[in-house]
C-alpha cells in the first residue's frame, strides 16, 4: 500500500536522526535518546535535547573551532562499544556550560566529550585518561 | 564493601588480570599501582564526579548558554572582527 510505505519512510528517516547513547550521560539516568538541534546557523553550537527526560538539553559544540590542539585518545573499551576504528567514523562535540554571574564565560568541557558512530548513531560520553591536559571547564574566547 | 589489608608491596586481584597493587604510603597519601587490561577505563572518582556535576551544570544553563551562543553569533578566534 502506498500509504503504508509513505508512513514507514518517514518514521525510517525520523530514527536515523535519533542518537543513541546505551549508558545514558554521566550523572543522569535513564537518559538514552537524543537529538541535535541546531542554534547557530552554522552548527558551530547545538542542542543535545534528550528524548526521555523532558526539558533535559544541554548545549554542545565543535572543540576545535577553540581549541585547534585538542587531540582526544578514545580509549579501547569506549572504541569498542562505539564500534568505531578510525577518526572518520565518529562525531565529537562537547557540552557548553554558562555559569550565572553576570560576567560569566561560557566554558566547554574538554575532558568529558561526547562520541558517536556517524554511521550507526550509537554514542557515548567518553572520560579521557588525560586529566591534567583537558579541562572539564575550559573558558570559550571568542573574537 | 570488602575490606582487605594490604600491606606495601602487596595487591588485589580483580577478576582476569586486574591487579591493584599498593605501591607506597607517605602521611595519608597512598601510591596505588593499576594494572588492567587494555580496555579497562581507569579514573580518579573526582574525576568521574567532576564530568557529571559539569553535565548537571550544562543542563541547568542550556537555555542560557543558547542565547549567549545566538547572540554572538558565529564571530570565534580567527574570525575578522
Amino acid at each position: 500500500m502506498e500509504s503504508v510505505d509513505v508512513m514507514s519512510e518517514e518514521t525510517t528517516s525520523a530514527e536515523d536522526l535519533v542518537l543513541t547513547f546505551q549508558d545514558g550521560l554521566l550523572g543522569f539516568t535513564d537518559t538514552r535518546h537524543f537529538v541535535l538541534v541546531d542554534i547557530v546557523e552554522d552548527g558551530a553550537f547545538q542542542l543535545l535535547r534528550c528524548l526521555d527526560v523532558d526539558g533535559l538539553e544541554m548545549v554542545v559544540g565543535q572543540p576545535w573551532l577553540f581549541f585547534p590542539d585538542y587531540a582526544p585518545v578514545i580509549g579501547d573499551d569506549d572504541q569498542a562499544k562505539l564500534g568505531i576504528e578510525s577518526p572518520e567514523d565518529a562525531l565529537l562535540f562537547c557540552s557548553v556550560t554558562l555559569p550565572e554571574d553576570e560576567d560569566a564565560v561560557p566554558t566547554m568541557n574538554l575532558l568529558g566529550p561526547f562520541v558517536v558512530n556517524r554511521h550507526t548513531r550509537v554514542g557515548r560520553q567518553v572520560v579521557l585518561q588525560d586529566e591534567e591536559q583537558y579541562p572539564v571547564r575550559a573558558p570559550l574566547e571568542f573574537a | 564493601m570488602l575490606v582487605l589489608t594490604r600491606k606495601v608491596g602487596e595487591a588485589i586481584v580483580i577478576g582476569n588480570g586486574m591487579v591493584v597493587r599498593v605501591l607506597g604510603v607517605r602521611g595519608d597519601q597512598v601510591r596505588i599501582g593499576v594494572d588492567a587490561p587494555r580496555n579497562v577505563p581507569v579514573h580518579r572518582e573526582e574525576v568521574y564526579r567532576e564530568v557529571e556535576q559539569t553535565n548537571a551544570d550544562a543542563a541547568a544553563s542550556a537555555a542560557r548558554a543558547a542565547a549567549l551562543l545566538r547572540q554572538r553569533g558565529l564571530k570565534r578566534p580567527g574570525d575578522d572582527a
